[in-house]
């Protein structure tokens, strides 16, 4: 028995363990989502944070240092923020004459993210720490999380909202749009790319290609306003709500 | 992979660079992600590999913040008392942005939007679904 535990000491020390652990559970999250019949309810990323957790709670593993090994994956977002150039770009002729119109729609959704979600929070007397990471909810989870780095707002409340709002969002659009009539596919792609982003994004690809295109534009049109935008406006925003 | 790897990760330093060079607010992969967006539409035709890595990287993105939101367990005590008026809070704020874009957009473009959008389904393959 003392073996065994010598054993588990040396590869859970490793980095290796922590990497498995979050490849395993989000693999066992896709699986999942796709035996749903890809249900929104259902999201690969939110099954595999619960697996991790459970994983953590179970082998009695400190947070830190789980997170030490899976940096690794972390460290990729920055990576990642830079791809979403290259659905801008191959979705640039689909936009045509019609960027200011998109740009102002992006201005107006993300205004009215923040707004909305912070005077709810402020209604329902949400404590500050659960209140300010929803001033950078609206934008796409990498960059959410690249915005409030070094503010003392919670990257991982960031990452949690931005996953839920996900959820919520693609579970949602189809009613909401459905009730106020719109029918365009590009559009209702850029409204669901624009308030889900990552999540809404590949929820709006499974519906129908142009929905997903424009979705993928509006999320990261969304991500580069919420990141120019914010940060100046993030003190202003912290004496309100504070 | 590696050729659409390298160039993202350049741009990443480069964004990082212009970042902390300027100190800007700006989060450097994100201003990495504003040069590769020049570059890519002053060129038109986009690297297959690079191609390649970004709709990879955007399939699977949620992995990416597993780490972090996994984190939250230091909040497990806060959030059960409050959870579900977060998630009350960002059901209803996902529905109202939304409704209000959908309107945005409808208001500002009411003509063009239904010819752009039947044209637009008509020739578009400029994306493969999943």
């Amino acid at each position: 028995m003392n073996d065994l535990q010598e054993i588990w000491v040396y590869l859970s020390g490793l980095p290796l363990f922590s990497l498995v652990l979050t490849l395993l559970a989000y693999e066992i999250g896709l699986r999942l989502h796709h035996w749903s019949g890809r249900q929104p309810l259902v999201n690969p990323v939110a099954v595999a944070i619960l697996i991790v957790l459970a994983v953590l709670v179970v082998a009695e593993m400190p947070y830190e240092t789980y997170f030490e090994g899976a940096q690794f994956i972390h460290f990729l977002l920055g990576t990642a923020t830079v791809s979403l150039a290259v659905p801008i770009a191959q979705g640039w002729r689909l936009l045509k004459g019609r960027i200011p119109v998109l740009l102002m729609a992006t201005l107006a959704g993300g205004a009215v993210s923040i707004a909305s979600a912070s005077l709810l929070g402020l209604l329902l007397d949400l404590p500050d720490a659960l209140l300010l990471p929803l001033v950078a909810k609206s934008v796409t989870a990498p960059i959410a999380m690249g915005i409030v780095d070094g503010t003392g707002i919670s990257p991982t409340l960031t990452a949690i909202y931005a996953v839920l709002t996900g959820i919520l969002g693609a579970i949602s659009v189809r009613y909401l749009l459905d009730a106020i009539g719109m029918r365009q596919w590009a559009d209702r792609g850029f409204a669901l790319g624009i308030a889900a982003h990552g999540i809404g994004t590949s929820r709006a690809f499974s519906v129908h290609p142009d929905a997903g295109a424009f979705a993928s534009i509006a999320m990261g049109l969304h991500g580069i306003a919420g990141a120019i935008l914010i940060p100046p406006l993030l003190p202003w925003l912290r004496g309100l709500l504070v | 992979m590696i050729r659409g790897l390298l160039i993202l990760m350049l741009f990443q330093g480069l964004g990082e660079l212009i970042s902390t060079g300027f100190s800007l607010s700006v989060p450097g992969p994100v201003i990495g992600m504003a040069c590769l967006l020049v570059v890519l539409l002053l060129r038109e035709k986009i690297d297959t590999d690079l191609a390649t890595v970004a709709a990879s990287f955007s399939q699977h993105l949620g992995l990416l913040f597993v780490p972090a939101a996994v984190g939250v367990v230091s909040f497990l005590p806060v959030l059960s008392t409050h959870g579900w008026a977060v998630a009350l809070v960002l059901l209803l704020s996902v529905a109202i942005t939304i409704v209000t874009t959908a309107l945005v957009l409808r208001l500002l473009s009411p003509e063009i939007t239904a010819a752009e959008s039947d044209e637009g389904s008509g020739k578009a393959k400029p994306f493969k679904g999943r």
